[in-house]
């Protein structure tokens, strides 16, 4: 073979060689397929979970504070504290994803992070303000309806974890099983970081005793629980 | 209302001169600030006054300009030009019993009990030395006067050159052409034109058809009221001290709102939001619709249409005894009257969507479930004024037009019907020139892009003169006989209830649910139980409490 005829079978070769024929595949009912015989299709909604409208959780929050107006909770919250723990309702109206129609704001239609941050801050004002309005004796109790020691062990912190249990939960605590144990852990650890608290005075002092620090963290965690928003 | 969104937005104020009465403060006989009501534009006998401020710039020392601050040094007025020009009433805001001869029941006094939504401002309740009581306000006498109906003045003055006499800010006003035309005829004084064209027309009995405000602006303040209402009207989340325009914006949304809550609390027909001759009325809507509805109706009085002709709501079926403050007490209309189709016709409808196209383009997005998406078409220049025929523009407003044509006959931004009689849809007199052009008092109601030189075309009407003559009692009739409209509340409903939107995997719940409703005769109890018992709905939030803490 020549040089010049060894090119040409050499060029015609690496063409070949680079040259696929296209794929086809033979089109088939899709029960042929190996393991798709028995399969249905799955007409089923694959849908999201329901976010429940803004105005029920605000209604909620309003039961919670005893039934009070709007208006009444934003004073009740604010207390005498200004706006450290609660601004005004316009502050969080658009936040909580309530539509403005007046300038075609819409409702959101998803959570969102400051949404979830609104909530707590609107579950630890109502927290901190209960624990100042039941715990120290004013009547009727909205929130804490029990009286609270300075000491608990964990038998006689359970009926009242109870108490809060079924309150934003919905049910009670025994159905939970471990559950009333671990919050009294968080009560118990709060307790003891407030411990060194009791002896401040003057602007030192803080707003709350330790066992009222305690109950209401322990107010706060039931109150940004997954299960309140979904109760 | 989350589709509808009936609040109506700050930039429509709803403040006719005819209703809007200001309030200046001028020095007294005793040298003390005295505040004293009037209305802008009112026509008087006295010429140095005619369309302004009762008191001359001579007797107060002080020029109003509208809208403005007074300019000027005041003077006390003397005794005798004070009772000539002025009286002491004892208005509606201020007196439960404001429509007997002799009122009695002051706000906060012996009417001890107001609605707790009734709370005019501290400054309507106060003098002008801030302390003392108001119990009757110092109003022009004209502005004073009670009469429902007063006849037309015209006082043949000529235009005159040279500066205002009587040191007057503006000249002294002219009679216009209807004024010439119908001198000394009967007006209704609750035509807003009232007020420009006679000197016997005032506010009514107790001023009941003026709003109060606290300063020299058309806006002032008047009431305490709602601001952010998410759980309704009765659980507000913010108080204001806002408007009389404010406040019956308010109620027009409450309107709507209790419309709505009564079909479906009621169970009945929901397309009767779309054809209820019915509605519900509080307080203020009842003096809205008895008295000051027809307070924007000054432009069309060049057809001879100087009050509302034949209204969406007829102040007749008005509840006689239903006062301003009664703002929590509701009653039903049985009938508003032959125009009136559901909300269609309300207030909170026609000034949301203020133009023609918004409220066909409302209605078909909410009634129809339905969108408006331009086609895949290069927009060329043309000179097509018809747009179902412009290339570009076909694909929408060739379903749109004809939409917008249901609302022909009602205002844009405003509440009012335009009657066959007197505004025809093909009107000789708003014919073309041989310049192409129409006379200038049609340009607001007529269209010379759809006129000839023989008449001029109703605006809107061209793309379905039918449907403008039916307007939107047709329209509500036509949309409740839809097919289309029975899916459409299935999707809403249940895309609420649901908390997400359906997706082509909800086909078959829907026609499921659509059954429900329709063979339910459109109730919405039949709807919700069925959306209730269903699969889509139960397991619609099925997260598990395993692994919370």
């Amino acid at each position: 073979m020549s040089r010049r005829a060894f090119a040409v079978v050499s060029g015609v070769a690496l063409l070949a060689a680079c040259y696929h024929p296209r794929d086809t595949i033979p089109a088939v009912p899709v029960a042929a397929l190996p393991g798709h015989a028995a399969l249905t299709v799955d007409t089923s909604p694959k849908s999201d979970l329901r976010m429940v409208p803004t105005e029920a959780y605000v209604r909620t929050y309003l039961a919670l504070f005893g039934g009070l107006a709007p208006l009444e909770l934003q004073k009740r919250a604010r207390g005498a504290d200004g706006a450290q723990l609660f601004d005004t309702w316009g502050d969080y109206l658009a936040t909580l994803g309530l539509p403005d129609y007046k300038t075609d704001l819409p409702r959101a239609r998803e959570t969102n992070a400051l949404m979830l941050a609104t909530f707590e801050r609107l579950g630890a004002a109502l927290c901190d303000r209960a624990v100042e309005h039941d715990l120290r004796g004013s009547k009727p109790r909205v929130v804490f309806d029990f009286d609270a020691p300075k000491e608990l062990d964990v038998t006689a912190f359970t009926p009242r974890f109870d108490v809060l249990h079924r309150t934003f939960l919905g049910y009670p605590e025994k159905l939970a099983p471990g559950r009333a144990a671990r919050f009294f852990d968080l009560y118990a650890k709060t307790l003891t970081r407030h411990a060194g608290d009791a002896g401040k005075t003057g602007k030192d002092k803080p707003k709350l005793a330790p066992n009222e620090a305690a109950w209401a963290v322990v107010c706060e965690g039931l109150v940004r629980h997954p299960e309140f928003h979904l109760y | 209302m989350d589709v509808l969104r009936l609040e109506v937005g700050p930039a429509l104020q709803f403040r006719p001169p005819s209703t809007s009465l200001r309030r200046v403060t001028i020095l007294g006989p005793d040298g003390k600030s005295l505040y004293v009501y009037y209305r802008p534009n009112q026509r008087r006998i006295r010429e140095a006054t005619d369309g302004e401020f009762c008191l001359t710039k001579a007797e107060t020392g002080l020029s109003f300009p509208p809208n403005k601050p007074h300019v000027g040094s005041a003077i006390a007025v003397k005794q005798e030009a004070l009772d000539a020009a002025t009286v002491q009433i004892k208005p509606w805001w201020l007196y439960r019993d404001y429509r007997s001869a002799a009122p009695v029941l002051r706000y906060g006094e012996a009417w001890k009990t107001p609605d707790v939504g009734y709370q005019p401002i501290d400054e309507l309740l106060l003098e002008a030395d801030e302390h003392t009581p108001t119990v009757a306000v110092r109003v022009c006498k004209e502005e004073a006067q009670g009469a429902e109906s007063g006849t037309v003045y015209a006082t043949g003055r000529k235009p005159s050159k040279g500066p205002p006499p009587f040191d007057r800010l503006r000249p002294l006003p002219l009679d216009d052409v209807y004024a010439k035309a119908n001198a000394g005829k009967p007006i209704a004084c609750r035509a807003g034109a009232a007020v420009s064209l006679s000197v016997d027309c005032g506010c009514g009995v107790g001023l009941e058809r003026c709003y109060p405000g606290e300063g020299f602006k058309r806006d002032g303040k008047a009431f305490v009221m709602p601001s952010k209402t998410p759980l309704g009207v009765d659980l507000p989340f913010d108080q204001a001290e806002q408007s009389p325009s404010d406040w019956m914006k308010l109620w027009w949304t409450q309107e709507a709102v209790r419309f709505l809550g009564k079909v479906f609390r009621e169970n009945r027909d929901f397309r009767e939001v779309l054809t209820a001759r019915w509605s519900t009325v509080n307080g203020p809507l009842a003096q809205f619709y008895r008295s000051n509805a027809a307070a924007n109706s000054g432009k069309t009085k060049a057809f001879g249409l100087v009050d509302d002709g034949e209204p969406l709501f007829d102040p007749g079926a008005v509840p006689v005894g239903l006062l301003p403050h009664d703002v929590g007490t509701w009653e039903t209309v049985a009938d508003r009257g032959p125009h009136a189709a559901g909300i269609l016709t309300m207030p909170a409808f026609l000034t949301k969507y203020a133009s023609r196209r918004a409220r066909g383009a409302a209605l078909y997005a909410s009634f129809l479930c339905k969108g408006f998406v331009a086609g895949d078409v290069m927009l060329m220049p043309s000179t097509e004024p018809n747009l179902m025929k412009r290339p570009g523009c076909a694909t929408c407003h060739a379903t749109l037009e004809p939409l917008a044509a249901y609302f022909s006959r009602v205002v844009e931004t405003d509440w009012r019907w335009l009657p066959e009689g007197p505004m025809p849809t093909l009107d000789p007199r708003c014919k073309l020139d041989a310049s192409g052009k129409a006379p200038g008092f049609c340009r607001d109601y007529y269209d010379p892009a759809f006129s000839s030189k023989t008449e001029g075309m109703l605006r809107g009407a061209y793309a379905s003169p039918a449907h403008a003559a039916g307007g939107p009692v047709l329209a509500g009739a036509e949309l409740a006989a839809s097919p289309e409209l029975g899916t459409c509340v299935v999707e809403r409903v249940a895309a609420g209830f649901l908390g997400r939107a359906l997706d082509p995997d909800d086909a078959t719940l829907v026609t499921s649910l659509r059954a429900a409703f329709v063979d339910g005769g459109y109730k919405i109890k039949p709807l919700v139980r069925s959306l209730l018992r269903s699969p889509q709905y139960r397991s619609a939030n099925n997260l598990a409490s395993k692994g919370t803490p």
